[in-house]
């Protein structure tokens, strides 16, 4: 007497999306070895897991984007070839990506269009509006059809993409590190709006690398290492801290010692700015009355939304770019006129925000690019002593923590982890009195990143001032004397990470208008 | 929650910025990237293991045989199609290329003739490779040729045999490479002050060039004495590159190797072509490292166009002796593809252009022996370089 199963019973028990033993190659490279990954209907999925863990392949996979060399891909129990996006997008799969796709010219209305299938010659642009309203409010994503991109914060454009995304038609919509850009607050609102979608029986899976983030929003985990399987649809209740950590990195990771020395407090400050301000013809104010001065022995934090002011600011300290009012001294030489050459000879080093546009050459080594910050010192007669620039990079501690590429290497066949691994050791292993490190840990592993937060600690105890360019607060709190947060380009405020909160320098990153900082923001902007 | 600011990691745009799927695959030259996301991935987070293992390097050797085999059958593609071309104007395109291989190799006077051919080519070549390796593009051989040619003809005249021959002829090569210099180091401030694409102004120089080199022969330096032909009189004897063991083939053919070496050399050892590469790789690199990337292109551009002068040297007193109309035709445009064909390496361009000059004088052959008209020589080798281009490269890759 076996009951059989009812059709109604199996429709709630297959899932909606199933992969299994999916495998990608990329040359050599296994990005994904045997995976599975199974998602019901009405549940947020987390696929959590180092960066080149493989998860992002691993989505575009289940995409359509990347074919697959081997696995099957099942939708509510149908095997389905995943071979292009429209495929996937067929059968109600979504994708969000980490770099938004949005025509910042258009309206809300017109970008949501592009993504529909056209009827008709004519764009209803009312009706199309209506939906999209409809749509946002049952699903608590709340945007203005009318409003220009251009105009829209980050996590306005973001709740766009996901609007666009289920206008389409999708059940099941992917995000691919969608808090990255996103301040804490905006982060609250985006766990809001996924849950709404959960609770109408929509699926989400959220590709992340952060352990928190993942726990507060995931009813389910499955955790990927090394491109392999570690942990598959997991409870997170079920699960230490400690245990995924170990899941994710293999090993225990310390976590950083929090004594340290008070910053010298000298007559030269490492860097000193005052009322610098940036201006651009069409962009406007880049930086508006920025001061602050970095200490030797200082690490000084920048916190902001991305495209604050961080990377002006950046390349004004560099002398990359020339300051429209006020002055910028590194170690007591005033930048004036700014030329990079002027800067490094001043003692400035500088870990790059986008080291692939700005620092890497194609074609060539590892050792050509430590040599280039420095050619000055390693020149002997007409050519280069190439046998000094090795000795160096090798004997550097820097190079042998973070385990850097071999100097032979091309630096551009490198991974991207693994240029930025050089990019630190170009910097770490400089002489300079002041390291200016945008986004640091961009790309590492979190064992790396944690040795290079060491590293920067290390020289900053040796006397050297660090200026840390971070979108991490977590990294900004641990490693800051100070945290600078930028907003529109000013200083909303200034904090000290002993007296303050993530939830702070949040509102401070979003404007708040209670700061005397903020208004700074206003006035700079206006000024002729 | 101790741990959680350690899992509490940073952005992963490196990670996964490459969304856009296979078409946005970032493809480079050398070795393959396969992808941000997929190429960190053996060793970047297994932390046990030894950390740097990305895309395994293919082997320099390995590469260098893929690539010659690739340039052999486009080449071939490129004579296989010429062919077809040959048989619709109802020529024997075997025979044709029989009396091609005899006419260029058959002899010593046409090895010496595409010797002699090549001598400003190479240079003129060696040209366009020194600002292209810094990320210029010179397209001005032809001009820098022929203001080399007036600039030594101009000491030549000047002087009148008021110096010994032999300083005459040293203060004639050194003359043309300075105007030379000073044609192509106008194009490199245009487009530093005035920001006006290099490529264009060169390419308008020449215009300039030639019909400076129109006037100065029609008018100004016009040999009087002579038959009428709109040219100037003749270099003296003793202002004359030597020949080499009688034959045609002149000392020029000596300077431009030796221009070839050096070059290498400077690429190869010095700190002046490591800057010059790092400006033609990344100049945004190379600014973000103190290099002063103006001088250093406005530098590239001149030692371009003093190689070019010296080629119009050479041309004049090695094979033409006087200037007329037609002084330099066309060589700095085959120069130009030389450089290409060769990516810019000197020991390349120096193969590269005698691969030219040969076809350009076996092309002599199909005009007089098989009865193609004068044009065809130009089809062939253009079908040669696209050949070379289209199929012989990854797609997606500009050198």
């Amino acid at each position: 007497m076996i009951e059989m199963p009812s059709p109604v019973a199996t429709a709630g028990t297959v899932a909606l999306l199933e992969a299994r033993g999916i495998h990608k190659r990329f040359g050599s490279l296994v990005a994904n070895d045997g995976v599975d990954l199974t998602v019901a209907a009405g549940e947020v999925h987390a696929v959590l897991g180092e960066n080149g863990a493989g998860k992002s392949t691993l989505m575009k996979v289940v995409f359509g984007l990347y074919p697959a060399d081997g696995g099957t891909i099942k939708v509510d129990g149908v095997p389905v070839a995943m071979t292009s996006p429209s495929v996937a997008r067929a059968h109600g799969i979504g994708m969000v990506f980490q770099d938004l796709r949005l025509v910042p010219a258009l309206t809300v209305t017109e970008n949501v269009s592009l993504a529909l299938p056209l009827r008709g010659p004519r764009l209803d642009r009312r009706r199309l509006a209506r939906t999209i309203e409809e749509a946002a409010e049952r699903y608590g994503l709340a945007v203005d059809p009318q409003a220009t991109v251009r105009e829209l914060s980050i996590g306005e454009r973001q709740r766009v993409e996901i609007l666009k995304v289920l206008l389409t038609g999708a059940r099941l919509v992917i995000l691919d590190e969608p808090t990255s850009v996103l301040a804490p607050q905006e982060v609250d609102d985006l766990f809001a709006g996924l849950r709404t979608l959960r609770d109408r029986g929509l699926s989400v899976v959220v590709i992340t690398h952060k352990l928190a983030e993942s726990r507060a929003i995931a009813d389910r985990l499955t955790i990927l290492r090394a491109g392999r399987l570690v942990e598959h649809a997991v409870d997170p209740a079920s699960r230490s801290d400690a245990e995924l950590i170990e899941a994710m990195v293999g090993r225990h990771v310390k976590p950083l010692s929090t004594s340290r020395p008070a910053p010298a407090r000298t007559a030269t400050a490492a860097v000193s700015l005052r009322d610098v301000s940036v201006r651009e013809p069409r962009r406007g104010a880049l930086l508006a009355g920025v001061s602050f001065d970095v200490q030797p022995g200082e690490l000084v934090g920048v916190a902001g939304v991305a495209g604050n002011g961080q990377l002006p600011l950046y390349e004004v300290i560099l002398g990359l770019r020339r300051v429209s009012g006020g002055t910028v001294a590194v170690q007591g030489v005033d930048l004036g006129r700014a030329t990079a050459r002027r800067a490094l000879a001043a003692g400035v080093v500088g870990v790059p925000e986008d080291p692939l546009a700005d620092a890497v050459v194609p074609g060539l080594s590892v050792f050509e690019h430590v040599a280039l910050d420095d050619l000055a010192g390693v020149r002997r007669r007409l050519g280069i002593d190439w046998a000094k620039v090795r000795a160096r990079y090798n004997a550097s501690n820097a190079s042998s923590e973070l385990r850097a590429a071999s100097g032979e290497r091309g630096l551009q066949s490198l991974s991207g982890g693994n240029v930025q691994r050089v990019m630190l050791v170009r910097a770490l292993g400089a002489p300079a009195g002041l390291i200016v490190a945008a986004y640091p840990s961009r790309g590492l592993d979190i064992a790396t990143t944690r040795r290079t937060q060491e590293l920067l600690l290390q020289r900053r105890s040796e006397g050297c001032g660090v200026v840390l360019i971070s979108e991490d607060l977590e990294e900004l709190f641990e490693l800051s004397d100070r945290i600078v947060v930028l907003h529109g380009g000013a200083v909303a405020g200034i904090v000290e990470p002993a007296t303050s909160d993530r939830y702070e320098v949040g509102r401070l990153m979003l404007g708040a208008q209670h700061h005397e900082g903020a208004t700074l923001a206003m006035t700079g902007s206006g000024a002729p | 929650m101790s741990e959680e600011g350690i899992s509490a990691g940073t952005s992963t745009t490196l990670d996964s910025h490459e969304g856009l799927g296979p078409s946005a695959t970032p493809v480079t030259s050398g070795t393959l990237a396969p992808s941000a996301d997929g190429s960190s991935l053996p060793g970047a987070s297994l932390l046990g293991s030894s950390v740097v293992s990305d895309v395994e390097a293919v082997s320099p050797r390995a590469a260098l045989w893929s690539q010659t085999i690739r340039v052999g059958l486009a080449l071939l593609g490129a004579l296989v199609l010429f062919a077809v071309l040959m048989a619709a104007k109802g020529v024997n395109p075997l025979v044709a290329y029989a009396d091609m291989a005899r006419s260029t190799f058959g002899d010593t006077t046409s090895l010496g003739g595409i010797l002699v051919r090549a001598t400003p080519i190479v240079l003129a070549s060696l040209a366009v490779a020194v600002p292209a390796r810094a990320g210029l593009i010179n397209v001005g051989g032809e001009g820098q040729l022929i203001m080399g040619g007036v600039a030594a003809m101009g000491v030549s005249l000047g002087l009148d045999g008021s110096v010994s021959p032999p300083l005459t002829l040293v203060l004639m090569a050194l003359a043309s490479m300075v105007v030379g210099g000073l044609w192509s180091g106008l194009a490199a401030l245009l487009r530093l002050w005035v920001g006006i694409s290099e490529s264009v102004t060169t390419l308008l120089l020449n215009y300039i060039a030639f019909d400076l080199l129109a006037f100065l022969i029609f008018d100004r330096w016009k040999d009087r004495q002579g038959s009428g032909q709109p040219a100037t009189r003749a270099l003296g004897e003793g202002e004359r590159l030597a020949r080499l063991g009688g034959s045609r083939v002149h000392l020029g053919i000596v300077i431009a190797v030796v221009a070839t070496v050096v070059i290498y050399a400077v690429f190869k050892a010095t700190s002046l072509g490591f800057r010059l590469r790092v400006v033609g790789g990344n100049p945004e690199a190379a600014r973000r490292s103190g290099l002063r990337v103006g001088a250093l292109l406005v530098t590239a551009m001149i030692i371009g166009g003093a190689l070019a002068g010296l080629g119009g040297f050479t041309q004049l007193a090695g094979a033409e002796f006087k200037l007329r109309g037609s002084f330099i035709v066309g060589y700095g445009y085959i120069a130009f593809l030389g450089s290409w064909l060769a990516r810019h390496q000197p020991i390349g361009v120096l193969a590269s252009c005698l691969l030219l000059s040969g076809i350009a004088i076996g092309g002599d052959s199909l005009q007089l022996d098989a009865g193609l008209p004068a044009a065809s020589v130009h089809v062939l080798s253009a079908l040669l370089l696209l050949g070379v281009f289209g199929f012989a490269r990854k797609r997606g890759v500009v050198t």
